[in-house]
């Protein structure tokens, strides 16, 4: 169906409403602290939308709906780990707690607290590095996506990629964290109502019975249950445990909205409740893939499920759920839809742009100076630095976009990419939290050798996702407990900020 | 098989109650929330 006069009305009003409001939040803006973690003063409602918005995007949908389309329900497993893993988190604060007490701004800044800032520059190198190439691929398939439902031509597709990221660019170089989280609250609402609304239609037009028997009929077995398919298995599922628990407390834009809130207790708070919008986060959208293989699978078989066939033209999985979304919404409805997924989109860019760069300059830029004797910055110019890293990841980020093409499922691309620094950032942190043998050495070797146990098999040696991710992090661990082994301990157990400021 | 397809249908009936549950409640209480944090960011700037 057409996209009407009525759909692109509706887009506007949203584009032009979610820009003004992030402009808005500008003049809030006093200090590097209410630009990087909004003067730590979110509450929980407002926690659980800015964290769900930041970590829901349009590349979460396509590469959900991918894995639905390619793996069946098995896929699920992978929905219930994430949330699961972080309802974990919440209830016991794993990590989280003691982060915020800390009152960090950066997940790298706490490797100089308990280690030094030679490893806080190490990390925030790596989480940059991992972190960017993560994000590069984001505009090109939310790109892909936006002119598939829309119908606007694809030769347009980097002039789609340049005004997402022009409008993203615009309220957080200026307003940071305060303009991202009140953009986000806004966001949130939208892309669940479009959550919600594709979900039906899906299951409406694909028919509940039907997707049962596609599944079955085309993968038996392995299209439910995660241990017999081969693409997963049990060490995939491990891999992922750990993955995930590392994404729940070491990941930059989410660690960002556990430092924003204003106290430990309500992180916890923001955790837990963000873990049941996880199982959906997952789910709804793996849910939408199956219904495209339902409504569209009948082409030429590709590792054993048919690829998507619409309107005589033989698709990739990951282009089926937003042909299948073009085909079945109704005018309006695709309007809502379209905004809700621009809403998406520009949370998540919004929050990363600000995550990453924020990275660059506190992390990287900023101790490099320390480490040249120079004078430290005041807050006026951290918050220019930040604007200017700011800049530069936006420009990469169309580079890599229209370079890169990941080689298989973008769900795996984006795990092995995260793995790059979460492996030994993860281990280092676990220990240096909750092992007092942990040291600087043993620091060094989890985070070099999970860095090079994922770039060097998987861009270099091209090694199953699986054995890479699994790997990395078993090199990361072994690098922290032999290199902590083999010297004594580093420095007294951290006095956390935040309990020392309550204490009579 | 079958134990699996009730296992996962019943999975993804939770998903998306809890998904529109929350999203519920976060739209109305949250909408506070942001009041308070706008608040107080204008007091600490002044």
């Amino acid at each position: 169906m057409p996209f009407t006069f009525l759909d692109w009305a509706i887009v506007a009003a949203y584009l032009a409403a979610s820009v003004a409001i992030g402009l808005a939040g500008k003049r809030y803006v006093g200090s590097v602290s209410h630009y990087l973690v909004a003067g730590r003063e979110l509450g929980p409602y407002v926690g659980i939308a800015t964290l769900a918005a930041t970590e829901i995007g349009t590349i979460t949908f396509m590469y959900n709906a991918e894995l639905g389309y390619r793996y069946g329900f098995a896929v699920f497993s992978t929905a219930l780990i994430s949330g699961l893993v972080m309802i974990f988190v919440g209830r016991t604060g794993f990590v989280i707690r003691r982060f915020r007490e800390l009152e960090l701004m950066t997940v790298p800044e706490y490797f100089e607290k308990r280690y030094s800032v030679g490893l806080r520059l190490l990390t925030g190198a790596l989480v940059a590095v991992g972190g960017i190439l993560n994000m590069g691929i984001f505009l090109k398939i939310e790109g892909e996506f936006l002119t598939t439902v829309s119908g606007i031509p694809s030769q347009y597709l980097i002039l789609v990629m340049t005004v997402i990221l022009l409008l993203e660019m615009l309220y957080t170089v200026l307003g940071g964290m305060v303009s991202v989280v009140i953009t986000d609250f806004l966001q949130y609402v939208l892309l669940s109502v479009a959550t919600i609304l594709v979900s039906a239609y899906a299951v409406y037009h694909a028919g509940w019975g039907d997707i049962i028997s596609t599944v079955s009929t085309t993968m038996g077995e392995a299209g439910y249950n995660p241990i017999v398919n081969p693409k997963f298995g049990f060490t995939f599922l491990v891999w992922q445990i750990l993955l995930w628990f590392s994404l729940n407390t070491c990941w930059q834009t989410t660690a960002m909205r556990m430092f924003s809130t204003n106290s430990p207790e309500t992180s916890r708070k923001v955790m837990t409740w963000t873990g049941f919008i996880y199982l959906g986060r997952g789910m709804l959208p793996m849910l939408w893939g199956i219904a495209a293989l339902t409504l569209f699978g009948t082409g030429p078989l590709d590792k054993g499920v048919p690829l998507p066939v619409v309107d005589g033209q033989t698709l990739a999985p990951i282009d089926a759920m937003p042909s299948m979304l073009a085909q079945i919404l109704g005018p309006g409805v695709k309007g809502i839809v379209v905004a809700g997924m621009l809403a998406a989109t520009m949370s998540v860019n919004s929050s990363y742009l600000l995550g990453w760069s924020a990275v660059i300059s506190q992390d990287v830029i900023l101790p490099f100076r320390r480490l040249l004797n120079k004078a430290p910055l005041d807050s006026r110019r951290q918050i220019f630095v930040n604007r200017i890293a700011n800049l530069f990841v936006s420009a990469f980020l169309m580079f890599w976009g229209l370079y890169y093409t990941p080689p298989g499922a973008v769900y795996l691309y984006l795990n092995i990419t995260g793995t790059i620094f979460l492996a030994g950032a993860f281990a280092s942190v676990v220990g240096g939290l909750y092992w007092p043998r942990a040291n600087l050495l043993g620091g060094y070797l989890a985070m070099i050798a999970g860095a090079a146990g994922a770039i060097v098999p998987f861009f270099f040696l091209h090694w199953n996702e699986t054995v890479v991710g699994f790997g990395s992090f078993g090199l990361a661990a072994a690098g922290l407990v032999v290199g902590s082994l083999l010297r004594k301990p580093s420095g007294a157990p951290l006095e956390h900020s935040y309990a020392r400021r309550r204490k009579p | 098989m079958k134990a699996w397809q009730i296992f996962w249908s019943a999975s993804l009936l939770i998903a998306g109650g809890s998904f529109a549950g929350i999203t519920l409640v976060v739209a109305v209480k949250g909408f506070q929330d942001l009041r308070n944090a706008l608040r107080r960011w204008q007091e600490q700037k002044e």
